[in-house]
């Protein structure tokens, strides 16, 4: 039997269909689980917290949804070792609810997705994930290669990494930053970084490797027709495409 | 925050949605809360008269909509009994004030304040919370 996977679906998320959609096209068995679906989650063997704006980001993105009973089949799947992937609105409410970068107690997060910076703004901007961790020290990235290059669209006002320096350094010593936002090229430097994001963040995982937080979205460069290097449209996959990091989460599920 | 300022509170006179999903979630972190009440805190260096000062402050749409704001000016700069201010470590947003009371309409204790404060309004790593002293 199929492993099967849930997307979560919180009141304001908007980016379901096409995450259900790009795990099926990568070969997993994908689909919606509402909030009001929530004591159906815990049959899953994986689960992925797509973007948006769930509850409308009130008091912080991610702040409510993190508290909502759908997150308790979640923590409990993280602590069970199921792989749990955020994007954007996802990856916010995994820190919010302590997931990653999992330093402290759950429910207490430890860092912030929060206002970008120079300037407070919404951003939208193609951008580039370089993995920056061995692959195998998460299990969602273990088919990328070393150094693999995610495309993405960042599309975010609260996605700049932020923490206190005692607990950046924490981050930095537990191998916590899956990606780091890069040039197409893959050089890493400040430019490359549409946000402000700490340590050029733009993905976390936890000390266990089953829980990766990635605030781009490479759902949105996975297709021939929204891949920006495809002259040509048509909707298979791009193999250079963001799909190949869900791909890769697909053989984690397979695998787990 | 600026201590020396001229702190004012805008309000929403319209129904706050945010301080109703911060009761409703409240609720089932545990908090024993009834109502909730939300405002934003700016602080103004100007000296100015306080007549012009709410003038140029209802005049500026960026912070001020007349159909859906209140405001208030207020005393001092420590928060109220049964209040809990959350201020932005970077000061990238302004601080929230936030007003917690019980079923019978009193400000709930400093203990109750500061675990709500801690279990949904404030995250630490960016976020502070002063929580207003009972009694004061």
């Amino acid at each position: 039997m199929n492993r099967r996977i849930a997307v979560l679906v919180f009141p304001g998320t908007n980016s379901e269909d096409e995450t259900v959609r790009v795990l099926r096209d990568c070969g997993g068995d994908a689909e919606l689980v509402w909030w009001s679906q929530a004591q159906q989650l815990a049959q899953y063997d994986a689960y992925v917290l797509a973007g948006g704006f769930a509850h409308e980001d009130r008091i912080r993105a991610g702040a409510i949804a993190a508290h909502d009973p759908m997150m308790d089949a979640v923590i409990e799947g993280a602590a069970a070792g199921k792989p749990i992937l955020g994007v954007c609105n996802g990856a916010q409410i995994l820190l919010e609810a302590g997931l990653v970068p999992g330093t402290g107690a759950v429910g207490r997060p430890t860092a912030a997705f929060t206002k970008n910076l120079p300037a407070p703004h919404f951003v939208c901007r193609h951008v580039t994930m370089r993995l920056a961790i061995r692959p195998s020290r998460c299990a969602i990235t273990a088919a990328l290669e070393p150094g693999a290059l995610i495309p993405a669209w960042a599309a975010h006002a609260e996605g700049r990494l932020a923490a206190p320096p005692e607990a950046l350094a924490e981050v930095v010593a537990g191998d916590h930053v899956a990606f780091v936002y890069a040039h197409p090229d893959g050089r890493v430097d400040d430019h490359a970084v549409p946000n402000g994001s700490a340590l050029r963040c733009a993905g976390l995982v936890n000390l266990a490797g089953n829980v990766l937080a990635i605030m781009p979205h490479p759902e949105r460069d996975a297709w021939n027709f929204n891949h920006l290097e495809h002259s040509d449209r048509g909707d298979v996959l791009s193999p250079s495409g963001g799909a190949r990091l869900f791909r890769s989460f697909v053989e984690a599920v397979s695998s787990a | 925050m600026n201590p020396t300022g001229r702190l004012v509170e805008i309000l929403l006179k319209i129904p706050d949605n945010t301080a109703y999903t911060a009761l409703v979630a409240l609720r089932r972190l545990g908090v024993d809360v009834s109502r909730v009440e939300r405002g934003v805190l700016r602080f103004f260096d100007e000296e100015e008269p306080v007549e012009e000062l709410i003038v140029r402050i209802q005049s500026d749409e960026t912070i001020f909509n007349p159909n859906v704001h209140r405001l208030r000016l207020r005393d001092g700069a420590a928060p109220d009994s049964g209040e809990v201010w959350i201020e932005s470590l970077d000061e990238t947003v302004p601080a929230v004030a936030w007003r917690l009371f019980d079923s019978r309409e009193r400000p709930l204790s400093e203990p109750a304040l500061r675990a709500a404060a801690e279990r949904l309004l404030c995250n630490p790593s960016i976020d502070k919370a002063i929580v207003g002293s009972t009694g004061t």
